[in-house]
């Protein structure tokens, strides 16, 4: 099949960059993830944010850029995949953007890589008969693959300028700016189906592009097909695991835990406030707000402080490496099969190894699945039984002292259990399943100052909403100690903790304080074991009800947000008994095995 | 100058037949459930656009365009490919 195009010869046009009495409007059009926001950045000197997370870019951004002598005022749109027929909230913005008269002309932004799909939006912009540019982006990443495309004849054929860029670092740039003046309505196939835009950019694409056969030995390729792969997936998936548990559980929570908690607030912080107010303000009730059992500064910033933070912190920048890297997206496909059980598929992978840092933040995170339904399972079963980073490290704090068969007995529980309640709650919720179908990104080494702006970002957040919990965690448990009524609550527990569950009576207290705040309420149960209170059993049993416990203030807030205060209810309404019942079974079948940890 | 040099058979197969390192050329998406061809077609794939297998367990992994995608069995299924030899 061939192509008649009419072609208008940019020298014929007239020209764009005349003076003119009002800015040049030009648009930046371009896919999602083509790096139209950093082809932004360079031509008009600001920086705008980048941000992974979908949903989030649905302004517009505009700013001012000097051509020569012409002023211009660039456009920055949302990344679109089409901009006609049945098009998404971000497209329509972007189609307005062209449409209305807000733009004098167009950049189209395309990623050198794919540029059969580049050209199937050249095809849909060229419909708007507006002049434009087409910057071929990531030339870098192209010729890493063996990719070079003829953008000569490229821009011959489609008669108009075409400039290869490498926007990172600037390259090609002075090129863009003068192409600038020469661009022209291209000569595209025009209002036909999206069957024969594909073909037409097929043939063209097939006509420009030349692909070495070097690029499949390119190391991240080969990396990106280990991963993937259940023979050599599985083993990187076990070693990931082992780097997570020694970087998070043994460098985050031992070794800078103890330094925080022994040294500066142990030797620190807590015996200079405890001085200050003895010597400044010697009243009892002062003393033991600020710095007694309860106190503000001995017990909610020193748990906020130093047993959260490092926990936190350490958590986040592996999190960070892994989603930058590409290889979260990769472990989706190992476990798309068993999500499908639960009613959900492999993407909800993000969210649920995000919930082993916060499980509230992974809330938020569950937005990016397809469906209502698997929304709502998500957020059911993080706040079942996804252990958030504190919670893991009290978990492997107690439970590595006492056996490995202690801590496989609460990971074959808790995961059993989120199995079963998902496999109910995939037949008893009304609603579909979206289909997997995921894009996987390259696999590359993070770029280290990305990786700490990340990690600095997640770990403000989390200080600025956890924080102020914990102390209020803290404010009323003082209150309630000094009503008497935290005694009151033990009493009125007591059955079902100590009877029920087999637990010493003081765990009911820490229940109580895990509601406040999840990990506040495994910090308080990791006191109890190390002051030698809780027997191997009990200690399984204790942490597995906490693991499968009610979430924490913060969490229930988050999921009464998502999804209203009934939904938030009714969560919390099938996880109390299902963690109240498991513990009772567990401590049962435990008894009556006569099992000993 | 063309550089295809693959010729193809032309009987349409699911994508999901296709051996590891096969190239099949997409001829349609099928069954679909409203959303999916759209998802597809937002993501290059459509006809007359050349995939390779690359993984068929535990999901399919195919590349199309300097892009790997995987996808689940069902979907795999419903995208209708003519299978090509390599005679390079
Ligand atoms: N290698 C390479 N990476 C680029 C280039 N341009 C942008 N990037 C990266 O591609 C990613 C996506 O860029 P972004 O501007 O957020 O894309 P947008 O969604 O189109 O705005 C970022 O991580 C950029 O650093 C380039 O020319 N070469």
């Amino acid at each position: 099949m061939s192509c008649h195009v009419v072609r208008e010869h940019a020298g014929a046009g007239p020209a764009v960059l005349t003076l003119r009495s009002r800015p040049l409007r030009v648009a930046l059009v371009g896919q999602p993830n083509v790096g139209k926001s950093v082809v932004f950045g360079r031509l008009t000197g600001r920086y705008v944010t980048v941000s992974n997370y979908p949903g989030t870019t649905v302004a517009i951004t505009r700013g001012r850029a000097l051509v020569g002598a012409q002023v211009c005022d660039i456009i920055d749109t949302p990344g679109v995949n089409a901009l006609e027929g049945d098009v998404s909230e971000d497209e329509r913005i972007t189609r307005d953007v062209l449409t209305s008269d807000g733009a004098d002309l167009i950049v189209q932004v395309a990623d050198a890589r794919n540029l059969r799909r580049a050209l199937m939006l050249t095809a849909q912009i060229a419909a708007f008969g507006k002049p434009m540019v087409l910057a071929l982006n990531m030339v870098d990443e192209a010729w890493a693959r063996g990719i070079s495309i003829d953008a000569a004849d490229l821009s011959a054929v489609l008669g108009i300028p075409v400039v290869e860029t490498v926007a990172i670092d600037g390259q090609g740039f002075s090129d863009l700016r003068e192409a600038l003046a020469r661009a022209a309505v291209a000569g595209a196939p025009v209002g036909r189906t999206s069957i024969d835009r594909a073909a037409w950019a097929n043939d063209l694409t097939g006509r420009v592009r030349r692909q070495s056969t070097l690029s499949l030995s390119r190391i991240p390729d080969l990396i990106a097909r280990a991963t993937r792969q259940p023979l050599t997936g599985l083993p990187i998936l076990a070693v990931v695991l082992y780097a997570l548990y020694l970087f998070v559980g043994v460098f985050g929570a031992q070794t800078l835990v103890r330094l925080l908690e022994d040294g500066v607030f142990g030797r620190g912080i807590n015996p200079a406030s405890i001085w200050l107010v003895d010597r400044f303000m010697p009243v009892p009730f002062v003393h033991d707000f600020l710095v007694g059992q309860y106190g503000l500064i001995t017990m909610g910033l020193t748990y906020a402080i130093a047993i959260v933070l490092p926990v936190v912190t350490t958590f986040f920048l592996m999190f960070g490496f892994l989603e930058d890297s590409g290889y979260i997206p990769r472990l989706a496909i190992f476990c798309d099969r068993i999500f499908r059980v639960m009613g959900l598929n492999g993407k909800a992978v993000l969210p649920m190894v995000l919930g082993l840092g916060c499980d509230t933040m992974a809330t938020m995170t569950t937005r990016i699945l397809g469906t209502p339904k698997e929304r709502l399972i998500a957020i059911l079963l993080l706040a079942l039984g996804i252990p958030c980073s504190a919670q893991l490290a009290t978990i492997l704090g107690i439970l590595g002292g006492v056996s490995l068969a202690a801590l496989m007995t609460l990971f074959v529980v808790v995961l059993g259990q989120m199995f079963l309640v998902g496999w109910l709650a995939a037949r008893v919720l009304k609603g579909d399943r979206s289909e997997f179908i995921m894009e996987l990104p390259p696999i590359r080494w993070p770029r280290l100052g990305n990786l700490l702006t990340k990690t600095r970002l997640r770990v403000w957040w989390y200080l600025g909403e956890a924080v102020p919990l914990f102390l209020a965690g803290t404010v009323l448990l003082f209150v309630l100690d000094r009503l008497g009524a935290l005694i009151w609550i033990s009493r009125v527990a007591e059955p079902v903790v100590t009877g029920l569950l087999g637990l010493p009576a003081a765990t009911a207290q820490i229940l109580v304080m895990g509601f406040l705040r999840r990990d506040y309420g495994a910090a308080g149960l990791f006191q109890l074991a190390h002051s030698g209170q809780l027997t191997g059993v009990q200690a399984v049993v204790a942490l597995t009800v906490m693991t499968l416990f009610v979430p924490c203030v913060a969490n229930f807030l988050i999921m009464v947000r998502e999804r209203g205060l009934r939904v938030g209810l009714a969560i919390v309404g099938v996880i109390t008994p299902v963690a109240l019942l498991t513990g009772a079974g567990l401590n049962y079948v435990l008894h009556a095995l006569d099992v000993h940890f | 100058m063309s550089c295809t040099l693959l010729t193809f058979t032309s009987k349409a197969v699911p994508l999901s037949s296709l051996a590891v390192g096969q190239h099949g050329l997409v001829s349609s998406v099928s069954g679909a459930p409203t959303g999916r061809s759209d998802r597809l077609v937002s993501l290059g794939i459509t006809p007359g656009a050349v995939v390779t297998m690359l993984q068929r367990f535990p999901g399919v992994v195919f590349f199309c365009d300097q892009t790997e995608l995987a996808v689940e069995r069902a979907v795999a299924d419903a995208i209708l490919v003519r299978p090509m030899e390599d005679v390079r």
